[in-house]
């Protein structure tokens, strides 16, 4: 199991980014906001890194833009949303992971998940 | 959750984040944690992994920000003759061995002319050698002894010289653009945009 949680973790970050800038397609978000974003689409940060690192990297590469606003009722956040730039990697990201998802699933689609005994 | 939060605010302290920056970082994380504790939602599914690892949490965070100051480490240089403290240090040494040397000189030669100024009259005693003796000190007290005592104060005095010009322009205390050092600005490593 723990190599299974590994590997996970391992597929995950490659492409968590990526899957950040996308959840901010919707519109710009705040942190535990995109947390529960990716959550609705089935991906669970639990197990693996935070979010906030990524965040806070994909701001110091300036693939983000953020604003401080007032969130529902609660004390103001801060708002991440894509920049152009951030859009274009997105863009050819996705292109990427296809690409290597294609190329994988060749190899391993064939293959059976149940073991003989 | 604040304790995660006071944790993570403790180790930007330590990390030299600005102030301005931690404060905002802190008060986001404990919004977020507020709105997921109000939601039923454990922070492990806000933060991950590193929910229970509130240091490396906020230390990650911090770098991937680029707002983390750079340690400074000290960088021990092994010493040259060129460099600045050994030529300081190599000054003052000969400036204060000249004083020490033209000190000895004087001193010593002083004695001496003391010694053969007061002979004269100790030789006028009568003796049958007094008349040699006198010829000797004679000798002992003429011009080469202030000869040796004027060398001995123009030594002192370069000394002198030497260790006022060294205290002026070479000392540690001395003004650094005179002495040819060179101030160096300190890079606090904020990097990023914004910063």
């Amino acid at each position: 199991m723990a190599t299974n949680e590994r590997r996970r973790t391992e597929l995950l970050r490659g492409v968590l980014d990526l899957c950040l800038l996308a959840v901010m397609q919707e519109g710009p978000a705040y942190g535990y906001e995109m947390t529960k974003r990716l959550r609705a689409r089935g991906l669970s940060i639990v197990g693996e890194g935070s979010i906030y690192p990524l965040l806070g990297r994909l701001e110091r590469d300036g693939l983000v833009e953020t604003h401080r606003a007032a969130s529902n009722g609660g004390p103001p956040r801060k708002y991440y949303q894509a920049s152009r730039e951030g859009r274009q990697t997105l863009a050819d990201g996705v292109s990427e992971w296809r690409a290597a998802r294609d190329a994988v699933d060749a190899v391993l689609g064939p293959v059976g998940t149940e073991v003989s005994p | 959750m604040s304790e995660f939060v006071d944790e993570c605010r403790r180790e930007w302290k330590r990390l030299r984040v600005p102030d301005p920056i931690a404060n905002e970082m802190a008060a986001d994380l404990a919004a977020d944690l507020q709105e997921a504790e109000a939601e039923g939602a454990s922070p492990e599914q806000v933060l991950g992994s590193e929910a229970f690892d509130p240091r490396s949490f906020a230390a990650s965070w911090a770098a991937a920000r680029g707002v983390m100051a750079r340690p400074r480490v000290a960088v021990v240089r092994p010493l040259h003759l060129h460099s600045w403290p050994v030529r300081s240090a190599i000054a003052a040494g000969v400036s204060i061995a000249t004083i020490f040397v033209g000190l000895a000189i004087v001193t010593v030669r002083r004695g001496s002319t003391s010694v053969a100024t007061a002979s004269p009259a100790a030789v006028r005693q009568p003796g049958p050698s007094g008349g040699v003796f006198l010829r000797q000190f004679g000798f002992g007290a003429g011009p080469p002894a202030r000869l040796i005592l004027g060398f001995g104060l123009v030594v002192l005095l370069v000394g002198i010289v030497g260790l006022v010009l060294w205290s002026v322009y070479w000392s540690p205390w001395a003004d650094p653009i005179r002495s040819g050092r060179r101030r160096s600005s300190i890079d606090d490593g904020l990097g990023g945009p914004g910063f």
